[in-house]
């Protein structure tokens, strides 16, 4: 599959009261054709200033870096912003967390639906109608006709966000952004949306970057996952070996302090994390895992490079500097389960 | 390890029982037609053993935090009663309600006063209900903010220069001091990260343990669920569908909702892919 986008060293500094906030601390990923890429990390990880930094949607004052953000072919970097309209929407759409502010509520949803695609050149009103009517369909909403003419507020959020997700797919984009589209419904909505999603995504071809802190979401969905921490990647790989073998210690801590069905003893202690999320104000050096990480020692004050395991198409890269360990870890909990 | 779930409940000291408990709202619909009527909790009769944690499960909207308000006596029940150790409440004694039941909100930004330090914050109930002189006081807030591992430099601290997980703490705190005999514990912690919301499990199974709590846990999250609680009440629309032990609704569940929710609980498990449901 051909690389999509290819986002290399994104920086985003968000100045604040005390200092520079560094949001996003120089991150590289790529998204392939056609395949769900998961940004997973905590709240405060900088996986949604990511997504903002790749649409051109940041809040003014932030400052944005980068060596390239190339979306098929083209730099997105210092694009000007009548370029970037051309592209957002019809190449490129996005996908919000929140269903009940995220559409206007003084226009239709037929309005709202058709907005974007009647922007391109040569397009009629009747045909935008007729692909929203197809993808509110698609989506899984009955009487389609009515509710072109109806108002966000006479949708449940549930509606709302298959009418988001319809919308994201008017112009046949290449790439959709998935800021947490789910967590703000029940779990019944929420695996329907979900199995949506995945579904028009494969008969579409379109490459999503969905983002979540929720592995269990995570483990169902994706095809890779880069897994976020105060601001950097650090692992990047395939959904089953995330799962089957994590490497960095910080995946690993989370993926032992979920309580899971038949492995962990109900009413044992969780393993948890200890401590907090560094604080990413100011200077922020070395390992930024370092203070929960019980491998730690003197030399993760130096800064981490990704190392890279396995082969190139099933590639597994881990910013840490004590790997080895870490793997030795692994196999002998292995060994002893 | 806790052993809370080795040792049997003891089945005849019932620590809370709601009765029929019902609780109707009032549904404004044109001037001149009558007013409709919102059965959010619909006769809900619960046993709450002494030492036990029961959940209850439940989509949003389906009456979980009108059913906790009521029995934290926040919110009049429509009918029905709520008896703690076996006596019914007099409505009008709220202090003497709040001595024996106690809430942990879902969200630890919004629950606790911005304009007031930790210390004061965990004190003020004392302080309401009249316990001991100040430094009696002072000294049982020191003792209860250690033990739920806040370190001292913080007691001085306003909620705002905390992190999430520190503020349940805080939250889990206030509670605590009173030293109620039943927590009940909204969603404490789907507001949390990942990495904290162990940490506050195994607070919340160590406290059990050590103060012999029981704790009604209302949660969505059916994996946290399934850790913590000994028995399971399902809620849809107001009423309890089923209530079942863990091992039981886990393994068996019986009510057609049960097998839906359990059915769209994502566990990580990759392979299994997006389970099909029938479109509500």
């Amino acid at each position: 599959m051909s690389v999509l986008l290819d986002v290399k060293n994104l920086k985003v500094d968000l100045p604040t009261e005390n200092g520079m906030l560094h949001a996003v601390r120089g991150i590289d990923f790529q998204v392939r054709r056609g395949e769900m890429l998961c940004l997973v990390g905590e709240s405060g990880c900088g996986k949604s200033m990511t997504s903002l930094a790749l649409m051109g949607l940041l809040p003014r004052k932030a400052q944005c870096s980068a060596d390239h953000i190339l979306f098929d072919g083209v730099d997105l970097h210092g694009m000007r912003e009548k370029q970037l309209m051309q592209l957002r929407g019809k190449r490129m759409a996005m996908i919000f967390q929140e269903p009940m502010t995220s559409l206007n509520p003084s226009y239709t949803l037929g309005n709202q639906l058709c907005e974007a695609m009647l922007q391109q050149p040569g397009v009629s009103r009747a045909e935008a109608r007729e692909r929203a009517l197809y993808l509110l369909h698609r989506t899984g909403i009955g009487n389609a006709e009515d509710r072109l003419r109806q108002y966000p507020h006479q949708l449940s959020g549930g509606l709302r966000q298959r009418v988001m997700i319809a919308m994201s797919l008017m112009c046949h984009p290449d790439l959709i952004i998935a800021d947490e589209p789910t967590t703000a419904l029940d779990v019944t909505i929420q695996a329907q949306i979900l199995r949506m999603i995945r579904e028009l995504q494969q008969e579409f071809g379109t490459a999503v970057i969905f983002i979540t802190h929720d592995l269990g979401v995570v483990s169902r969905i994706a095809d890779r996952v880069a897994v976020m921490y105060a601001g950097q990647v650090v692992e990047t790989t395939d959904v089953a070996q995330l799962f089957a073998q994590p490497r960095h210690p910080y995946t690993q801590g989370l993926l032992n302090c979920i309580p899971v069905r038949g492995k962990t003893l109900p009413g044992s202690h969780l393993q948890a994390i200890p401590g907090v999320v560094p604080s990413l104000v100011g200077q922020v050096s070395g390992c930024a895992f370092r203070n929960r990480c019980a491998k730690a020692d003197s030399g993760c004050e130096r800064d981490p490079q990704m190392v890279q395991q396995g082969s190139a198409t099933a590639a597994h890269e881990a910013r840490c500097l004590k790997l080895d360990a870490a793997t030795d870890a692994v196999d002998a909990m292995e060994v002893a389960a | 390890m806790s052993n809370s779930h080795q040792e049997p409940v003891p089945l005849d000291d019932i620590a809370l029982e709601l009765c029929a408990l019902t609780k109707v709202y009032p549904l404004k619909r044109g001037l001149f037609q009558p007013p409709g009527r919102l059965k959010a909790v619909n006769d809900v009769s619960l046993r709450l053993y002494r030492g036990e944690t029961l959940g209850l499960v439940g989509e949003s909207g389906c009456g979980k935090s009108t059913l906790a308000k009521m029995l934290l006596g926040l919110l009049p029940p429509t009918s029905g009663n709520v008896l703690i150790n076996g006596q019914e409440v007099d409505p009008t004694e709220r202090k003497a309600h709040a001595r024996h039941i106690q809430p942990i909100f879902q969200d630890p930004y919004s629950s606790l006063n911005p304009r007031k330090t930790v210390a004061e914050i965990v004190g003020l109930p004392l302080k309401l209900h009249g316990v001991g002189n100040a430094a009696q006081r002072s000294r049982q807030v020191k003792d209860i903010l250690d033990l739920v591992g806040m370190p001292e430099r913080t007691h001085a601290q306003y909620p705002n220069q905390l992190s999430g997980g520190q503020r349940q703490r805080v939250a889990i705190a206030r509670a605590l001091i009173l030293r109620p005999d039943i927590l009940i514990c909204d969603e404490p912690t789907s507001a949390l990260d990942v990495s904290v919301q162990a940490q506050i499990l195994n607070l919340l199974l160590d406290l059990k343990a050590e103060f012999g709590l029981t704790y009604l846990f209302i949660s969505h999250d059916l994996g946290v669920v399934e850790h913590l609680v000994d028995r399971v009440a399902v809620m849809n629309q107001g009423s309890i569908v089923e209530l079942q032990s863990r091992a039981q609704i886990f393994s068996e569940p019986q009510h057609p909702y049960t097998r839906m929710l359990l059915a769209s609980a994502l566990t990580p498990d990759p392979g299994r892919g997006i389970p099909a449901l029938a479109a509500a």
